[in-house]
Order: structure tokens, then sequence, then C-alpha cells
């Protein structure tokens, strides 16, 4: 036995350090000091001095990187700039690349096995690879953005090819997995994945689920088209907000045909939640904001942008500035896994974006020649052939976990939902050159050359704001938005066997969403309606996005005359909300009303005497918004009772009720019916309902954190951010982050945390341009690197980082520069 | 005593080497052929500690130039272990298949030894 022991130790180390047990990777090639996770540690840190091989390179490029781990890369060309950024975003964020190249082409199962297979068939069955492979097959080859899309995947892979076995980044060990070469189609992918992200929302499912349960015109009325609350991008000279409200019609008969299309269409669209991930808009959004000279403290242009988006680790964006002479000089942020600046600027101008949210899909019935395995498809009485896709998904062994035949019309991809064969139209699928449109970007030198670069931009339509030297501020609304046969509307399901039904065209440039230079003296976007209907009805969408945040800003610009670049910094965590501002006096004058007849509480007078002593801001140490909160969550169900049905939840467990905007309009009518709760005897008019919520609040947020005193009501303890790292593993994100702001302020917050501002920039568009920037994260995709997280606790408190724009290498101070990389072709 | 010293030293430092070189899995050819070679009737448990000294070096070194706390910190989070927990693992490891592998040479020797 003694003498066996020795083997079967060995046996098992060895074992153990050749295969995988469990979840656990091969612990020999995990430990080994040399080339394990420990080197990979060694390895975070950029020697002073590097030099690098990239096949192609014409010339030699100068990459420094400076303490807050930005590249400034010097290039005589170019596509040599491209290469030595795809070489340097690839040291930073190679893992990054790959994860979102496999989500959008629903390959995650060659990482995850069976587990990914049900994520992996929605992204193929939604054509996002289908999409992007045509993109790329269509792409012209001599495009300035194809070359740049080959040169920037030479510089992958040339850091590919050049990896030691210690620079493979963590997340790959823990995956058993090596990394794929890079192609120009996987910056493809990832477009897909951000037209998934930001432009393929459903507002109508909501609307169809109302009209199931309370007729056609009330849930019109619920889910209006256009906002009842206008505060549009394209300024319409109010110089206030709009209220377009009106008496709101009854609940009616329940409408069944409305519940067959409802059920449809919630299969068709079951990964498309709406875009923000099921939550209440006013808890998530992005903001752009620009200030002419007129109303500058400087006299000089200034612009601000905030993108909201997912919040992960590594950061989505990924900072640069990228400099050749008389051709290129930008900075800002990109894409891991694009070359281009996306958001930033340039020695003339600066530009940012927000999400227009317009709805560029439709579905359409198709006529198919055999119900279980088609071939054709009927079209003004002729059979055309469908393409067909036939969809392998592996296990990181290789083996096969399934195969699916995906169906294309010439509208899109074909899904069978309930019987029927449905097929999706979406603006993602169309021909365009969104890579060569971002690129324009950078090369413009004025306002006009900018918007000129974006005229023909496809998907997914988005706010371009814009400012320039010259005092010049524009923003457009810019995208494909199909003309619509009929009414124009596009939340039905259309008769897919006449081409009279499809898409007649697009929106002309001229009829987008547009300002420039207004008498007002600034613009600005937070995703609310774009225009106001009363000066372009044109459909573009429906359900917008609450005005709130579009309030404030709007608020806060009017009445400041002299802003200042550190204005517009604070501006970006302004912890005030118009939403709070316009119900908090509701429930303080219910809660009067109830005492004054008699019916009031001590609870109430409790609750009562909490709201009244907020001063409706959003900062972390206040101690009443936990209560507003749960007050206006309890308003919602308890006024809009008629659709708190268990049919009217979402995927994810949400309800999906009325904005509040609509509760508002509502509190006009103060004995409408919609304000009686059927759930009771008696019956209710607003200032009951209200005292009522306002009393189920208090009673929800002392159950669940104590006594108002308690340390549990202050903001800060109820409202996070939860910055998750790509494969959710918690120890490898940043979770609890104390944030100012909360739902409907300018940062808004989500009870789940995961949503926030991405990027924050503010730029001054003096002779000299100053830039300011910072975002939840670091450059360095390596966990265990000191530039993972560097920038999150500034971030956390609204502070920006001074943004390094050196002109020649020698402008940037040695002292803050961390290292230096020449690339040469060998 | 400094000639046995330098000999560990020697040891380790070839456990190092072989490992920068070629790999974790070297740790047990290189015990077994110290094993082979060594008179020392406690080889086994120099050799162990000889590869603790080598892979400890390299530890070392890639402590010197990088944040390994911080990455045993995150890999210890993702594993569900104590950071310390990991680093004692990384040298425990090479220890006992140095151990086991210097253990069975003399073991496999006296087996194939034939018989006087």
């Amino acid at each position: 036995m003694r003498k066996a022991t020795p083997a079967v130790l060995l046996a098992i180390l060895l074992y153990a350090g050749f295969r995988s047990i469990g979840p656990l990777p091969p612990l020999g090639p995990l430990l080994d000091p040399a080339n394990g996770v420990w080197a990979s540690a060694a390895a975070v840190n950029f020697p002073a001095r590097q030099r690098a091989v990239i096949p192609g390179v014409h010339d030699s490029v100068l990459v420094l990187i400076d303490d807050r781990g930005v590249p400034h890369i010097f290039a005589s060309s170019e596509n040599d700039a491209w290469r030595a950024l795809g070489y340097v975003v690839a040291r930073d964020r190679l893992f990054q690349m790959e994860a979102q190249t496999r989500a959008a082409a629903g390959r995650l199962t060659e990482w995850a096995g069976d587990r990914a297979l049900e994520t992996d068939r929605e992204s193929r069955a939604l054509g996002l690879a289908w999409g992007a492979e045509r993109k790329a097959a269509a792409y012209d080859r001599s495009a300035p953005a194809w070359q740049a899309l080959q040169a920037y995947a030479d510089g992958v892979n040339a850091w590919i090819s050049q990896m030691r076995p210690r620079d493979l980044p963590l997340e790959y060990r823990l995956l058993k997995s090596l990394p794929i070469k890079w192609e120009p189609i996987h910056s493809f992918y990832f477009l897909s994945r951000m037209s998934l992200t930001l432009g393929l929302n459903d507002a109508t499912t909501r609307r169809l689920r109302a009209q199931a349960l309370v007729g056609k015109a009330a849930a019109d009325a619920l889910f209006p088209v256009n906002s009842p609350i206008q505060e549009p991008i394209q300024p319409n000279g109010l110089g206030s907000a709009r209220f377009d409200f009106g008496a709101l019609p009854p609940p009616g008969a329940p409408d069944t045909q409305a519940l067959a299309a409802l059920d449809v269409r919630k299969h068709m669209l079951v990964a498309l939640e709406p875009s923000n991930g099921g939550e209440p808009s006013d808890a998530v959004g992005s903001n752009n904001w620009a200030v002419a000279p007129s109303r500058s403290s400087t006299r000089n242009a200034l612009l601000a942008g905030d993108p909201h988006l997912d919040l992960t680790l590594p950061s989505v964006w990924y900072e640069m500035h990228i400099v050749v002479p008389g051709k290129i000089d930008a900075a800002g942020v990109g894409f891991p896994g694009m070359p281009g600046v996306v958001i930033g600027f340039n020695r003339n101008i600066a530009w940012t974006f927000t999400n227009t949210g317009s709805d560029v899909n439709d579905f359409y019935e198709e006529k198919v020649d055999e119900m279980n395995h088609p071939s054709r498809y009927m079209l003004d009485g002729t059979w055309r052939n469908l393409e067909k896709r036939v969809e392998t998904y592996r296990r990181p062994n290789g083996s096969v976990i399934a195969t699916d035949t995906l169906y294309f019309t010439h509208r899109g991809p074909m899904r069978r939902i309930l019987g029927k064969w449905l097929s999706m139209r979406w603006t993602a699928y169309e021909p365009s050159h969104e890579p060569d449109n971002f690129m324009a970007l950078s090369h413009a030198r004025s306002v006009n050359e900018w918007l000129y670069a974006m005229r023909d931009y496809i998907a997914p339509t988005q706010n371009g704001l814009v400012a320039d030297q010259s005092g010049n501020i524009a923003i457009r609304s810019s995208g494909a938005y199909p003309i619509r046969p009929g009414d124009g509307r596009g939340d039905v399901i259309r008769d897919g066997s006449t081409a009279a039904s499809d898409w007649k065209g697009f929106l002309p440039v001229d009829r987008f969403p547009f300002g420039m230079n207004p008498p007002q003296g600034y613009l600005a976007s937070a995703n609310q309606q774009p225009v106001d209907p009363r000066q372009n009805p044109a459909y573009m969408g429906s359900s917008w996005y609450s005005p709130w945040r579009a309030m404030r800003i709007n608020a806060l610009l009017r009445a400041d005359a002299s802003v200042t670049p550190d204005k517009m910094r604070l501006y970006q965590t302004d912890p005030g909300s118009a939403r709070a501002d316009l119900f908090v006096p509701l429930f303080l004058r219910a809660a009067a009303h109830a005492d004054s007849i008699g019916n009031g509480s001590a609870k109430l007078s409790e609750a009562s005497k909490i709201l009244a002593a907020w001063d409706r801001r959003y900062v972390r140490e206040n101690r009443q918004a936990v209560l507003f909160e749960a007050a206006m969550r309890d308003l919602a169900t308890r006024t809009w009772d008629e659709l708190s049905d268990s049919t009217a939840r979402s995927r994810d467990g949400l309800s999906l009720l009325p904005e509040p905007q609509i509760t508002f309009e509502l509190t006009n009518t103060p004995t409408s019916t919609w304000w009686d709760d059927k759930r009771t005897p008696a019956v209710e008019d607003r200032d009951a309902i209200l005292a009522a919520s306002l009393v189920a609040g208090y009673d929800t947020v002392v159950a669940r954190n104590g006594e108002p005193s308690a340390d549990t009501w202050m903001w800060s303890n109820r409202r996070k951010a939860n910055i998750r790292h790509l494969l959710r593993i918690p120890a490898l994100g940043a979770l609890g982050v104390s944030v100012q702001g909360g739902p409907g302020t300018l940062n808004p917050s989500s009870g789940e945390g995961t949503q926030g501002a991405s990027w924050r920039m503010v730029v001054e568009l003096g002779p000299e341009i100053r830039a300011w920037s910072i975002y939840p994260g670091g450059q360095s995709g390596a966990p265990a690197s000191a530039r993972y997280t560097d920038r999150l606790s500034r971030w956390a408190l609204g502070e920006l980082d001074q943004v390094l724009f050196p002109k020649t290498p020698d402008d940037l101070p040695r002292r803050r520069i961390i290292s230096t990389l020449v690339v040469r072709s060998q | 005593m400094f000639e046995r010293i330098a000999k560990g030293v020697l040891l380790a430092e070839a456990f190092a080497v072989a490992t920068f070189a070629f790999g974790w899995w070297t740790v047990p050819v290189i015990a077994a052929v110290y094993a082979l070679v060594s008179q020392n009737p406690n080889r086994a448990r120099v050799a162990a500690l000889c590869a603790v000294g080598g892979w400890g070096t390299l530890l070392l070194l890639d402590a010197l130039k990088g944040p390994v706390g911080s990455m045993a910190s995150r890999l210890g989070g993702v594993m569900g272990l104590p950071a310390a927990v990991l680093l004692i693992l990384t040298l425990v490891f090479p220890a006992l298949l140095a151990w086991s592998a210097a253990k069975l040479v003399p073991t496999l020797r006296g087996s194939v030894r034939p018989a006087s």
C-alpha cells in the first residue's frame, strides 16, 4: 500500500495537471508560474519600451501609452494606424472582442456548451450573423473602411501570433480555449449586435396586451404613438415642455383579435423584450447636449455626451487617439473590434450620440408551399424560392449539439410561430456602410462636413450631436426610417403575399429630425421623441422614452446663460428629477385632502411629512427617495389594475404598465373611472389612490428597511451600479458601486444597476480643443491589471479626467508616458 | 554543508528553468532524473523542497514584475478560495509532483533490478 502511494499520487496530480476537473481548468498550465496565471499577472504591466512586428506596416508606427492607458498612435498612413490600433486593442481586450463576436454570431456554445444553445439559437434565428455576412459580402472592397477593417485585423492577428503563453487572458484559461483568428466579418458581427441592443425594440407588444384587456381606444391612449409631454430633440420654439393632455378613454371590452396577434408577436420577439431589458424607460437612457457660444461662459461651443449602455467589465468602449499628419487627428472612444473613433473629437469638431429608438422593423405573414418544410413563398401570385441556411451548434470539443434550418425571404428571416410563418424586415439587414460612416466622422472639419458624413447612415438610428470651433451646433436623428404603405404605422403584421405590403422606401434626409444653431442657444437629446408631431407627423416609432431627462436638461440649460465646462460635467450626474417635481406635490396634496375629509391616518401623516422634507434630488444621502419610489410603484399597479393580470408580465416577470407620464396625464381627470381600484368595493378617485399609494409605499419601505431613521433608507444603500464581467463572474466584476441619480434623472439608475453611463465626455471647442472624459472601468481587460478598474471610483463620483491630446509625440509630457511601443513590418 | 546547499540551489534552478522552457510537466521529470542520480536517502523530500524553491523563485519574479496579489484575489474569487490558498496550492502542487516522482523512481528501479 505504502509503495503504491507515490504512484497513485503522481497519477492523480498528472491527471489534474493535464485534464480539467469539472469547471476547473487543468491545474498545470493554470498554476505554472512561468506560463500560467501568475506569469500573466506579470505581463499586464507594459514594459517601458517595446517593439512589435505587424506584417503589412509600411512605415514605423509610434504608440505612446499614457498613464490613463490611452494609446496615442502616430502613423504616416491611416491603415498603418489601424494596424497598430488592432494590435494594442487585442493586447488589452482580446477576450472581449471574441466574446461579442461569438454572441452576435451565435457561437457561444463553442465556449459554454449546451447551456448557451437557446441564446445562440435566438441570435441566429434573428439573422444577426446572416445580416452581417450579407453586409460584409456586399461591402465595397476598395472602400477606405474595408481597407481599415483588414488592416485592423492584421494588427489583431499579429498580436495573437506573437502572444506568449503568459499573455493568454485569464478568461481563455477558465474556458479552456484559445483565441480565434480575427477577420473583418467579426466587426460586422459586432455591428449587428449593437443594432440589436439599440435598434430592435417593440413597444407594440405592450399596446397589444393592453388592447386585449381594455380595447383599442384605451390601449392607443395608454401607449400612444406620440408622447403626451413634448420636449422634442428638434426645437419647436416653445421654450418649455408642452403637455398634450386629454381625457383618457375609459377601459373598453377586451379585444380577442389583439390577443391572437399578441401571442404571435410575443413568440416572434421572445428574445426582444424592450431593448432596455424590460426596465421602465425612466430607469435607463443616454443624454447629449451642446451649448452655443452665446450661452457658454468661455464663448466657445461646448458639447457633452453620456451614452448609457449595459455596464460591463471591461467597458464596451476603448479610448484612443489616432494621428496621421494631414489626414486624421482624432481622440475619443471606439468599440474593441472595430477601427475608428465612434464618439470623440478632432482638432475642429466634437460629436456624440444617443439612441433614437425608432420603429425600424416589421413583420409579414408569409404564405408558403409546405408548412413543415417550406421551400417557396408566395409573392404577387408567383412562388419564390426561400433562402435556406443550415445552422450547426457545436460544443467546445466540436461535437454537434443541434442543427437548425433557417429560412429567409427577400425581407429577412422567417420563423414559424403558432402555426404561421412570419418574416421580419429590419433596417439592420439593409445594405449599408456604417464602418465608412463612422470612420468619416474623424475627418470632418465642420458641422456641415460631419452631417454630410452621416447623410446615408442606416442603422441603428442615432441622435447625432456635433459642435465645431466656429461655434456651430447641430443635431440630427440619422438612420433609415422606413416609409410604410397605408397609414404608415409599423405596429401591425402585414400580408407578406403581396409586395404592396413592403416598404416604399426611406425618409429622405431632409425630413429627419434636425436642429442647427437654434435661437435658444443649445440642443439636447435624451432619447425623447425626436420631433414635435405638430411639426412633422411622419411615423418614426411610438412609446418613446419618458420625457423626464429631456425636461430636466432643457430646464437646466434654459436657466443657465453662462454654461461652463464644469457645469456640463455636473449636469451629467444632476440629481434633479422632473418626474419627482411633478408627482411629489400630487402625493402631498392628496394626503392633505385625505386629512381634511377625515380620511387621514398616522401613517399617511408620517409618510407625507417624510416626502415633504425631500428636495426631490436623488443624492446619495437622501432618505426620502426610497419612499417616493415605493409609492410610485404602488401607484402604477393600483391605478392600472385593469392591466395587472397574470398575462401582463414580460419574460422577465416585469409588469408592462403605461409610462408614468400617462399616469400624470390621468391626474388631470380626478374622477376618471381608471382611478377606481376594481379590487375594492369602494369607488376611488385620484386623491384616494394617491393617498393609498403613499401609505402602501410607506408600509413597504418600513417592512423592508425598518424605521425611517435607519441607514437602510439612505439612497446610497438602495441604488447601486453593478458592473458585471462579460462572463457574469462576480469576482471579476465591480458590484454594489454607490452612485448618484435615480429614475428619471440625467443619471438614471435601474433596480438591477446593470445599465448606466458607459462613457462621459465634455469638450470645449475653443482655439485649442479641451476635453474631459471617463468610463466605469479601465483600458485593460485583464482583471489583475491596475488599469482594469482604475477609472471606476472617479466615475462613480461624477468626475472626469482631462484628456491628453498631443499634436506630436513630443507634446506628450514624458512623465505621463508609461510605455512606448514601436511597430514595424519586420 | 555548503555543497549540499549548492546542490539544492542547482536543483531548484533546474526546476525553474525547465518549467520556464518547457512547462509544468517537467517537474516530475526533473525529480525523477534527480532521484535516479542521487544517493541521498531523503531524495524525495529534497526534490519536493527544491521544486518549491524553483516555483517559488518564479512566483517571486512574477510578483516583482506584476500584480500577483491582485490576480490571486481575482482568481480566488472565481474559484471560491482565499487568495493565500491559491498561492500555497501553487507551491504544494510542484512539491507533491516532485516528491511522488522522486519516491517512485527507486521503487521502480528496485522492481526491475535483476534478482541476484
